[in-house]
């Protein structure tokens, strides 16, 4: 790799490409809009089914994959790819590897790969693999864009002016491999023509649903953790102008998480015909997943040390630190219902889909949009966001909607649970599932409640970002410094 | 590989990826196949196309810089 060549014994200045971070900043807010908006609709869906509206475009079964990809792929993923790029260049010191053309390819092919995906769930094609819908066409586009990713970052890593790889790097490299194989592995498949869209899994049976969950519950800990963890390593000691509480901890944390989380998928087939011993794997593993999560949340929320008071003034950096603790929450909730006997009590009730909101709307969403109003301002060049009180404003409905969303899925998914196996004094079940469904329908309402309230949110964000853009750019502005903050 | 080459590399891309669209479009078995192919070859040529435009937008920005330098006078 071609060394940087050095000027009267400094470097020269980097000209940073921001341009690619700042459309992946408006993709992230257009992408957060619409994956809640048909989150709420499904909400309402869920609660009134004549919302389905007996067309199979809008029927639940086609849109619930159009909500999931838009909120994970679409907003996560443009927030994932715009501050990767960003703290890679920043804490190396290095434009990014490969040029303006190849950035924006990774850009506009990420973009296409979402509404190529988003389409065909809508006329009725998927693979019908939880997270991984798009068919094997879908996913060949997808594995060029994300290996031109990979080429791109560790390019980057590879020209850096800085000696000492930053760990927030490290998080974001992991989640860029790991999400590479993932995708690889889970999405084998043969195709029965190439001009047809329809492929068969290259695994059956047991082997298949492994495979599949090994994908899924890593989906979760290597897309939507390490990358938001690389998020957090970077953006909360810049936003709280403080050094990472441990950067030792934080290299503890780093191979603790990625070594145990990679073999808990299996908790997600208890109660299977999995072999036993490998539901006792997933198990014990991801009771062990508990302390490397509760240490990097503690390494976040420390980082706050000395400059509590920034919570105050800085509502961005609230949601930041609110984030780190909705982690610790669904860190502490996961390991527990991966417990055989919490599992048979929680698995397949809407305690599930409490447990997955905590964390995506506590942990992903919030920890995007700490970053995000702190990146803003950066990238285009303004002395901060237009409405720092529309921020609070955005973080109290927010935070509320989670509150809502939560605490009525807890009490339906215990409900159901009860319901579904209580037993009369003859020995039969109490409740038809009808009955149980009748009895969530009041959480039901409330969680769309809870919906409309992060979308109002994120409506109010959209506008401010929206705002900050257009507003006028002053003349000369001081900007935070190159790199993140570092050491102990 | 500096940045001049990469650009032309993912520049000339768009040719095959284009083609491949038309392919699928054209003799595809259903309509998630069309869509597809049908995106695929838009992609590329409009990809394609504002990376043309971008070029001689630069071309034209750095001849401008060039007569500013020059004091003003353009050449010729």
């Amino acid at each position: 790799m071609a060394s940087p060549v050095m000027v009267n014994g400094v470097y020269p200045p980097v000209e940073y490409n921001e341009e690619v971070v700042r459309k992946f900043m408006i993709a992230a807010m257009f992408w957060a809009v619409i994956a809640f908006t048909v989150g709420v609709y499904l909400a309402l869906e869920l609660s009134w089914p004549e919302f389905n509206l007996g067309y199979s475009f809008t029927n639940f079964g086609r849109l619930r994959p159009v909500h999931t990809s838009a909120a994970i792929f679409a907003f996560g993923g443009s927030v994932l790819f715009g501050t990767a790029m960003h703290v890679v260049q920043r804490t190396c010191r290095a434009r990014l590897f490969g040029g303006r053309v190849l950035a924006d390819f990774i850009f506009w092919g990420y973009q296409f790969f979402i509404v190529m995906a988003a389409l065909s769930y809508v006329m009725g094609f998927s693979k019908s693999r939880e997270y991984a819908e798009p068919e094997w066409h879908i996913d060949l586009w997808l594995t060029l864009v994300w290996v031109l990713f990979a080429v791109v970052f560790v390019g980057t890593l590879m020209k850096r002016r800085e000696p000492h790889i930053y760990v927030a790097n490290w998080f974001y490299l992991a989640f860029i491999l790991t999400v590479a194989m993932l995708h690889i592995v889970n999405n084998l498949a043969v195709p029965v023509s190439f001009y047809g869209s329809k492929s068969y899994s290259l695994f059956s049976g047991v082997q298949d649903a492994m495979i599949q969950w090994w994908y899924g519950h890593n989906a979760v800990g290597f897309f939507l953790t390490a990358g938001f963890l690389g998020m957090m390593y970077y953006f909360i000691p810049k936003a709280a102008d403080r050094p990472i509480y441990s950067y030792r901890l934080s290299i503890v944390h780093f191979w603790s998480l990625i070594f145990l989380y990679i073999w808990a998928g299996p908790h997600h087939l208890l109660y299977t015909s999995l072999p036993d011993w490998t539901q006792t794997l997933g198990t014990a593993f991801s009771v062990m997943l508990w302390m490397p999560s509760w240490g990097g949340m503690i390494n976040g929320l420390m980082t706050l040390s000395g400059a509590w008071d920034k919570l105050r003034t800085n509502p961005g950096l609230r949601f930041s630190v609110t984030a780190v603790g909705f982690y610790g929450m669904a860190t502490f909730e996961g390991p527990v219902m991966s417990i055989a006997s919490v599992n048979s009590l929680s698995h397949y009730t809407d305690w599930g889909i409490g447990h997955v909101h905590s964390g995506s709307l506590g942990w992903v969403a919030f920890i995007s949009f700490g970053a995000m109003y702190y990146l803003i301002p950066v990238l285009w060049k303004r002395p901060e966001m237009y409405s720092v009180k529309l921020i609070a404003w955005h973080y109290w409905i927010a935070t509320l909607g989670i509150v809502l969303y939560i605490t009525s899925m807890w009490v339906a998914g215990i409900m159901e649970g009860l319901m579904w196996r209580a037993y009369d004094s003859y020995g039969f079940l109490q409740y038809s599932f009808v009955e149980s469904v009748i009895a969530a329908h009041p959480f039901f309402v409330i969680r769309m409640g809870g919906g409309v309230c992060f979308l109002t949110g994120a409506l109010m964000m959209a506008f401010n970002m929206f705002m900050t853009i257009r507003g006028p750019k002053p003349a000369s502005i001081s900007m935070p410094h190159g790199y993140a903050l570092a050491g102990e | 590989m500096n940045n001049e080459t990469a650009d032309r590399i993912v520049s000339w891309m768009m040719i095959p990826l284009g083609l491949l669209g038309l392919l699928i479009w054209a003799r595809a078995l259903d309509a998630e196949m069309y869509v597809f192919g049908l995106s695929l070859t838009l992609f590329s040529t409009a990809f394609g196309f504002a990376q043309i435009k971008r070029h001689y937008d630069d071309a034209d920005l750095a001849g401008a810089h060039a007569a500013a330098h020059r004091g003003g006078q353009p050449r010729g």
